[in-house]
């Protein structure tokens, strides 16, 4: 591998990095707040990049432009969720295994009779085409999709830290009593981190959906990511997940320039193996920023 | 109360009355949290209800109890502790007394004023989690006041402190009976609660077995020997 070529997927993994940042904080803030694994994520990020698909091949409109509705748009659903895990008995991280591995298959169900089993992209021309900086071409539209990433990642850090409903958020996830006994509505903090997380995902989704093509069941592989992100950044760690994202992406990305992809899946299923024996704690961290 | 099968508290019937000191006692698994997280709303009784200040109370959100003027603190205590000590004692008042410290620098001086009343104010910007025990026990007694409350459900506040530390405590309850508050404190230091409470009241498998003044209280052979062990 030239040092050219190094340079290139170092760039280009970081870019995709951002992205996987965005794309697993929404998986990690519902189990910080609920203790639930929610199974369901990435098939609400692939909902998400449907729906942007609709709108862009209906209006032709730039997919920027349909970021926020379709983070809107998962609204709704989110309140469902939200109701039903409200709901779980205990063991909840079991319960919650079983609830959204069903939601998960009901949204594959859905998604493939509202769009059947066709491969689908936001193939729009302001994203195509690559820029050249210093000797490496970046993709275009892998610069577009980190930059949003990161603002809207940026947008959420501060959100957390600086607003009322951040440290609402920041405390029920750290511990749901001591916060409640402070005076803080635990039940409206979980409300609003479920709002905040799926409209998350919508945003994640249209990002995601100008990257790959989308499939009806293609959301196990990012919930997947999101839980390895997870596991090695800790729950809700903002800035550990950003780091987190970023490895995940150039560790990636030096897989496929070295082996080509289809060591791809298997690197990220091997990491994700060597994260659960590196950390017996495994997903029980709380957020610290 | 009942968990399933297993009755945790049965006929409790409990008064405390305004700006005294009551001090619950009893064995391991007598029931004493179990009655403070009723009190707290952190469980809900299967029987039975909680006034506070005339209202009923029973089933009430903690938040919501909170707000009414019921602090607590827990036996092993609970700060968040990735947080620094002031940031800590900045949550209740930012979410409970927000109305009473309108202005940021208001809210900061009340925290760094808590901070000093238990003796924290030097380690403001240490990490909860580098605290000592005993420097936890004095942070939760800090978050429990910052929710301003009129009520406060003390749990084993002097417990696996030194007897400097317990002396400490001893002053503490001093200090917050001096501002008025009526409080509910699980102790098992004998020293401390006779020196701090105006009553006792003991529990034994979830009922009371003896309630009165410390001195009738604690020299009864029955507790003693029964439900006591030696002290200290």
């Amino acid at each position: 591998m030239s040092l050219n070529t190094l340079a290139q997927a170092l760039v280009s993994g970081a870019l995709l990095g951002c992205f996987y940042t965005l794309m697993a904080l929404a998986f990690s803030m519902i189990l910080g707040v609920t203790r639930a694994l929610n199974l369901s994520h990435g098939d609400l990020i692939i909902l998400g990049g449907y729906l942007g698909y609709w709108l862009w091949s209906g209006s032709g409109l730039h997919p920027l432009f349909l970021v926020p509705v379709a983070g809107a748009a998962l609204l709704p659903l989110a309140l469902l969720w939200h109701w039903l895990f409200h709901r779980l008995p205990e063991p909840r991280e079991l319960s919650s295994l079983v609830l959204t591995f069903g939601l998960s298959l009901l949204l594959q169900n859905i998604m493939l009779a509202l769009w059947r089993g066709e491969y689908r992209l936001i193939a729009s021309e302001s994203l195509t085409g690559s820029l050249a900086l210093a000797g490496l071409r970046l993709n275009q539209g892998r610069l577009v999709v980190a930059a949003a990433a990161l603002a809207v990642v940026g947008a959420l850090y501060l959100g957390l830290t600086r607003t009322r409903w951040g440290r609402a958020i920041r405390a029920t996830s750290l511990d749901r009593e001591a916060a409640a006994l402070l005076g803080i509505n635990v039940d409206e903090a979980t409300r609003t981190t479920f709002l905040l997380a799926f409209c998350l995902s919508g945003v994640a989704g249209v990002l995601f959906a100008t990257l790959h093509y989308l499939y009806p069941a293609g959301g196990i592989e990012l919930t997947l990511l999101a839980i390895v992100l997870t596991i090695w950044a800790g729950v809700g760690r903002l800035r550990s997940v950003l780091v987190a994202g970023i490895l995940l992406g150039v560790v990636e990305a030096l897989t496929v320039a070295w082996s080509g992809p289809r060591w791809r899946e298997l690197v990220v299923s091997l990491m994700l193996l060597a994260s659960l024996l590196a950390r017996s704690g495994g997903l029980a961290r709380g957020w610290s920023h | 109360m009942a968990f399933g099968g297993l009755l945790a508290l049965r006929g409790v019937d409990i008064a405390v009355e305004e700006h005294q000191v009551v001090g619950l006692l009893g064995p391991n698994g007598s029931g004493k949290t179990t009655l403070f997280n009723i009190l707290s709303g952190l469980l809900r009784p299967t029987a039975g209800e909680v006034w506070f200040a005339g209202c009923r109370v029973t089933n009430l959100a903690p938040w919501r109890l909170s707000g009414l003027g019921i602090g607590r603190t827990f036996q092993i205590a609970r700060p968040f502790a990735h947080s620094t000590v002031f940031d800590n004692v900045l949550v209740g008042i930012t979410f409970r007394s927000r109305h009473h410290y309108r202005r940021v620098l208001d809210r900061r001086r009340e925290a760094e004023r808590l901070l000093a009343m238990v003796g924290l104010a030097p380690k403001a910007s240490a990490r909860a989690n580098e605290l000592s025990l005993g420097e936890r026990k004095r942070l939760e007694l800090a978050m429990a006041l910052s929710t301003r409350p009129t009520v406060l459900l003390l749990d084993e506040l002097a417990s696996g402190l030194s007897p400097k530390g317990r002396e400490e405590v001893i002053r503490f309850y001093g200090r917050l009976k001096e501002r008025g508050l009526t409080i509910f404190a699980i102790e098992h230091s004998f020293r401390v609660l006779a020196h701090v409470a105006d009553r006792l009241v003991v529990l034994d498998q979830g009922t009371i077995v003896a309630e009165g003044r410390p001195a009738q209280v604690l020299g009864s052979p029955r507790v003693m020997q029964a439900y006591l062990g030696e002290d200290e």
